[in-house]
């Protein structure tokens, strides 16, 4: 019964996830009130699932991995309210409850793991797991790009243009309003996150399935995806909450993007997770 | 002479040639130009005209009836000016000149402010103006249509147009470079100055939002509040809203900068860093230099607005240059297609007489033929057509050549080949006297052709002989008379008579 409890559980932590992104991004209250109500929910029903876990197994310790990851989402998820509770930060929801979904996720798939009933079907989520990532950076790349147009634009406008033949800025005549080109910026990286955070749980969900289990887990490149995406959550609320564009948020978005081609350039180091592999 | 063959005049004062205070003498006001161009229009020997009265210049054009008439005149009397003051500052055109300095000033190469939209604009209003009144139809209608088109061609092809010359659309271009759309967008006017004033119609114009107003004087800022339909700010209160404004227009008579680096930083956290526009028009200036250092914040003081309006300027020029050679190729266009239309008649009697001939011929076989289904007769119809429109195809393109070329020798020979008349086809002065015979009104041979096409025969004949002239040498030697009505005949659609006579037309 404890997995069916940590199923409802799996389930509305990945709801107050969606809920927490536009609440926190946005300050949109409605959302807020979604993801606090439905994210206690999910704590509530965790709690209970955790409890018949351990009652089940005539002890009070986890006896396997997979117990072990419950609890600390659970853990997770804890501390999160009451943080909330104390402070009425829901900010950190931002990191907290994908993390929190994604420690309870699998788990949640039961002892033996979700088995691709063909491999038409494993491949498929395959093609969608890669798709989603290579989209999520061609948003960061277009985002990046926006940023430093914005730069050249804006020092253009701040040098007092001199337009005529002599001029070193004409050849930039072309450069879209800083108005635009901040909105660009913004709305690339606002479009590349939910992809990359699909592709990320579609990669989870085919992880589970390998022998290599947590092992998995160890390899440069998934480890510099996870970096990335909390990468990309951190230039999300930056940029949102502190109004940050110019110069910073060229800076932010650099940041994000070198992690990215430190994701490719894992690709050159790692042991399990490598393009083309056969 | 006939309307085809009148000269154009073109004569004006401009703002280079006569100061204000004679251009005012002589300005036409808009409710007065219609009455005025018919007043020109009844003047001897005038057979067209429009008049285009602005600011800057006034300009007579017509098209006149031979060399001695002179619409300045006009001038002289409708407006009671002495000849010895306007004289001297009167430019006149005449014919291709005239023609040149009409499409340099539809295309705002002749204005004050070279590129600037309006004098098009003022053309084609007083063009619509004289077409109300009746006092323009065939030539200028052309003229001032291939003058529109000249003045599009070049507003298009070239960069003239382009850039801000003025202040105040310089600074909303450079708010547009900072926020894309003004729509929506706050202006606070400080100081309520005539320049500022200005700055901010424009902006309004191109779509900006609230207008807030603050000037020392309460009761000044009142009244450019309600005009803008805006917000009056206290002058006291001027960095507290500042930052509600995304466009600041400054031009107090303050003797230190009122918005100073640590206003500009406290607006910027106000505004969560979203950028802010000042256009600082006061001397001193308003606005503290080290503001355009922090960023976010974008600072344009009198001088760097008229800098880069006179860089616009400078860029106008250099365009200026490839315009003119436009306006060249647009006038020589003009010319040859002016020399093409003179061969219409010509060409329209050629293919009148080579239908004649073709129906006579058909009537002549009609009997040899014996008795022809509908449709074999079409196919008949149909292939004597086309070979008649194939042989006079080269003909009429040589026509056309040498009138383009003005080879009167070429044409001549070609026309008496055809033994049609070529005095319409050539140059209007050539025409005037010596012509002896009387080509037959191109309106009359062209519904007369249209009959012959329907096989309303009966209809071209009474054209026809309504038309021929009795002398020896008029009406069309060859071929026999039409007359007897065929059968129905599909058209070819080999580039025939039809066509090359719109096109000659045209």
């Amino acid at each position: 019964m404890y997995l069916l409890w940590l199923r409802v559980a799996a389930v509305l932590y990945a709801a107050a996830t969606v809920a927490v992104f536009p609440a926190v991004l946005y300050g949109q209250a409605r959302w807020k009130s979604v993801c606090v109500h439905v994210g206690g929910m999910a704590l509530f029903f965790h709690f209970i699932s955790a409890v018949e876990m351990l009652a089940l197994a005539h002890r009070w310790v986890p006896v396997d991995l997979r117990q072990m990851e419950s609890l600390l989402g659970f853990a997770v998820a804890g501390l999160f309210f009451l943080i909330w509770w104390l402070y009425q930060a829901i900010s950190l929801g931002i990191f907290a409850l994908p993390m929190t979904f994604l420690l309870v996720f699998i788990p949640a798939l039961g002892p033996g793991g979700y088995i691709f009933p063909t491999q038409g079907v494993r491949t498929s989520w395959l093609i969608a797991h890669i798709a989603a990532l290579l989209v999520a950076y061609a948003a960061l790349g277009f985002s990046i790009l926006a940023s430093v147009l914005y730069l050249v634009q804006e020092r253009r406008l701040k040098s007092k243009l001199r337009p005529g033949p002599n001029s070193r800025w004409i050849p930039f005549d072309w450069l879209p309003p800083l108005d635009t080109l901040e909105r660009v910026s913004h709305a690339t990286l606002e479009f590349g996150f939910p992809c990359m955070t699909v592709g990320l749980i579609l990669g989870v969900v085919l992880v589970q399935e390998t022998p290599l289990g947590a092992a998995y887990y160890l390899d440069p490149k998934v480890i510099a995806s996870f970096v990335c995406w909390f990468a990309y959550v951190l230039l999300l609320l930056v940029r949102r909450s502190a109004g940050i564009r110019g110069l910073k948020a060229a800076y932010l978005s650099g940041a994000v993007f070198v992690v990215m081609l430190g994701v490719w350039a894992a690709n050159l180091i790692h042991h399990v997770h490598r393009y083309g592999a056969r | 002479m006939s309307r085809n063959g009148a000269s154009l005049v073109l004569v004006g004062v401009n703002h280079k040639t006569a100061p204000i205070e004679l251009r005012e003498r002589i300005a036409i006001g808009r409710d007065d130009l219609a009455e005025t161009t018919r007043a020109l229009a009844a003047m001897p020997g005038v057979l067209e005209c429009m008049i285009v009265s602005t600011c800057n210049r006034v300009e007579l054009l017509a098209a006149v009836d031979g060399p001695a008439v002179d619409p300045a005149q006009f001038l002289f009397q409708q407006f009671a000016v002495e000849k010895e003051v306007l004289e001297p500052h009167l430019y006149e055109h005449r014919d291709r000149d005239a023609v040149r300095h009409l499409f340099r000033v539809a295309s705002s190469l002749d204005s004050m402010v070279v590129g600037e939209p309006q004098i098009l604009g003022q053309v084609k209003e007083a063009f619509a103006v004289a077409r109300a009144a009746g006092t323009v139809s065939g030539q200028l209608d052309h003229l001032l249509q291939s003058a529109f088109a000249a003045a599009k061609r070049i507003r298009s092809e070239t960069q003239i147009g382009s850039n801000s010359v003025s202040i105040a659309s310089v600074a909303v271009d450079l708010a547009r470079k900072i926020f894309g759309s003004l729509n929506g967008r706050t202006v606070f006017l400080v100081g309520a100055g005539k320049m500022s004033e200005l700055a901010a119609r424009h902006l309004v114009q191109q779509g900006a939002g609230a207008i807030l107003v603050s000037n020392r004087t309460q009761e000044r800022a009142e009244r450019m509040a309600e005009e803008f339909h805006g917000r009056v700010i206290p002058f006291d209160k001027l960095h507290d809203v500042a930052s509600e404004a995304d466009i600041v227009i400054t031009s107090t008579g303050a003797p230190h900068p009122i918005f100073r680096r640590e206003h500009g930083l406290g607006f910027l956290h106000r505004r969560r860093n979203r950028p802010m526009f000042f256009i600082d028009i006061a001397v001193p200036r308003d606005v503290d230099p080290a503001m355009n250092k922090l960023e976010g914040i974008f600072v344009y003081d009198i001088d760097d607005l008229q800098q880069v309006a006179a860089a616009h300027m400078e860029e106008r020029s250099r365009q200026a240059v490839d315009a003119e050679t436009l306006v060249d190729t647009e006038v020589e266009r003009f010319h040859q297609r002016k020399l093409t239309v003179n061969a219409a008649p010509a060409i329209v009697a050629m293919q009148q007489k080579a239908e004649e001939i073709r129906m006579g011929e058909l009537q002549r076989m009609h009997a040899s033929l014996g008795t022809l289904s509908a449709e074999q007769m079409a196919a008949v119809e149909a292939l004597t057509r086309g070979m008649v429109n194939k042989f006079l195809h080269p003909h009429m393109q040589a026509i056309k050549r040498a009138a383009r070329e003005g080879d009167s020798a070429r044409l001549d020979a070609l026309c008496e080949a055809w033994s049609v008349a070529a005095g319409a086809a050539r140059e209007p002065e050539r025409q005037a006297v010596h012509d002896t015979r009387s080509p037959e009104p191109i309106e009359q041979a062209a519904e007369k052709l249209a009959a012959l096409k329907g096989h309303d025969f009966s209809r071209a004949i009474n054209i026809a002989e309504s038309t021929r002239p009795s002398g020896p040498e008029g009406g069309f030697s060859g071929g026999s008379p039409a007359g007897r009505p065929l059968s129905a005949a599909s058209e070819s659609a080999e580039p025939g008579p039809t066509q090359d006579h719109i096109e000659a037309r045209r």
